[in-house]
């Protein structure tokens, strides 16, 4: 296991991924002088929150209607909010890689942000089993229709994942890097 | 004002806010301000997204029964806002951006509440287009939430004063 350069009690079982990935994400010297600038880490986050809320919006209401609210919409007619929801988590995806790759040492040794990767995986893994398994079943589904206890499960499960995803992001904010490490 | 803020800052709870070195002090008022910021003002595009166009075989007036998930919302992010300013006063309250916010929630819910009464009460437009000047409501509501946010954001840029200590404010 290869250490962290002037913290080697920094040192995780994954300490060498976390090298890899920052030696990744360095370097993009474009990145890196737009967002020194306040104005573009502002707008970033503005964007960053605009998505939050368009995917939160979309989701929340899909998952809500399965699990009981709303039930004289019919499923399938709110099929078409999801390139909403695949829009605002692109739109976070690319500005949460502008901070990454604007300063990924602040990011890649801290728990908090392992854990926010870590609920994304899972939030997406649900969402694309429901996608798979649960979407034909509940598509037929008309105004009144209650949904099988299976897909209201998974949709509780995504609301609770995507408010772990929030918790975590806003939680890793809080946590400054113990070294430093020569800038990108 | 100064006394006031500087009676405030002095309370135990603002004390606490600010130098508990738990994340269940700062971090986490801030954190579900962020989720009920999201619950609020997300509920509410997707229904102005329906409105405009979007889903349009989702009845619009069934769209009622997320109004008290965005009131609820409401209620949280009033709550945590609310503590968020006892932690830091004089940054919020001496800083002109933070007015400008407090307005634009103002209009926003105004328009949310219109909406809500004019538009989702409306039986012909349950399955119909809406007219121009109800898809023009919801736009005006879409903009009001993106400068909501844009303003919440600003405001860690735009403080002049942290504490009222630093000078008269």
């Amino acid at each position: 296991m290869s250490g962290i350069p002037g913290c080697d009690s920094c040192a995780t079982p994954f300490t060498g991924f976390q090298i890899w990935l920052s030696h990744l994400l360095r370097g993009h010297g474009f990145v890196v002088s737009v967002m020194r600038s306040k104005y573009a880490w502002h707008a970033c986050e503005t964007l960053h929150f605009f998505g939050l809320s368009l995917l939160v919006g979309t989701i929340g209401i899909f998952d809500m209607r399965v699990l009981g609210i709303g039930k004289r919409i019919p499923i399938a007619s709110l099929q078409q909010l999801k390139p909403w929801g695949i829009g605002g988590f692109l739109l976070n995806v690319s500005t949460g890689l502008m901070f990454l790759m604007a300063f990924p040492n602040q990011y890649l040794y801290q728990w908090p942000f392992w854990f926010k990767m870590a609920f994304l995986m899972l939030a997406g893994i649900n969402a694309f089993a429901f996608d798979q398994i649960m979407m034909r079943r509940i598509e037929t589904l008309g105004p009144g229709d209650d949904a099988p206890a299976m897909a209201k499960f998974m949709c509780a499960a995504s609301l609770c994942l995507w408010i772990g995803v929030i918790f975590a992001g806003r939680f890793l904010a809080f946590y400054k890097p113990v070294f430093n490490l020569p800038p990108p | 004002m100064q006394h006031f803020l500087l009676w405030m800052e002095a309370t135990d709870f603002s004390t606490w806010l600010r130098e508990s070195e738990s994340i269940w002090a700062f971090p986490t008022i801030l954190t579900v301000h962020t989720v009920s910021m999201g619950f609020l003002a997300g509920i509410s595009a997707t229904i102005d997204l329906r409105i405009l166009g979007v889903a349009p075989r989702a009845p619009l007036l069934e769209m009622k029964r997320f109004l008290p998930v965005m009131w609820f919302s409401l209620c949280v992010s009033i709550v945590t806002g609310v503590t968020l300013v006892i932690a830091y006063p004089t940054k919020a309250l001496t800083n002109p951006i933070f007015y400008l916010k407090l307005i634009l929630i103002a209009i926003a819910l105004m328009v949310v509440r219109m909406i809500g009464r004019r538009v989702l009460s409306d039986p012909p437009l349950d399955l119909t287009p809406a007219p121009r000047n109800v898809k023009g409501l919801a736009a005006i509501s879409i903009v009001c939430w993106l400068l909501v946010i844009w303003a919440g954001r600003a405001l860690p840029y735009t403080y002049g004063l942290l504490f009222a200590t630093e000078g008269k404010p």
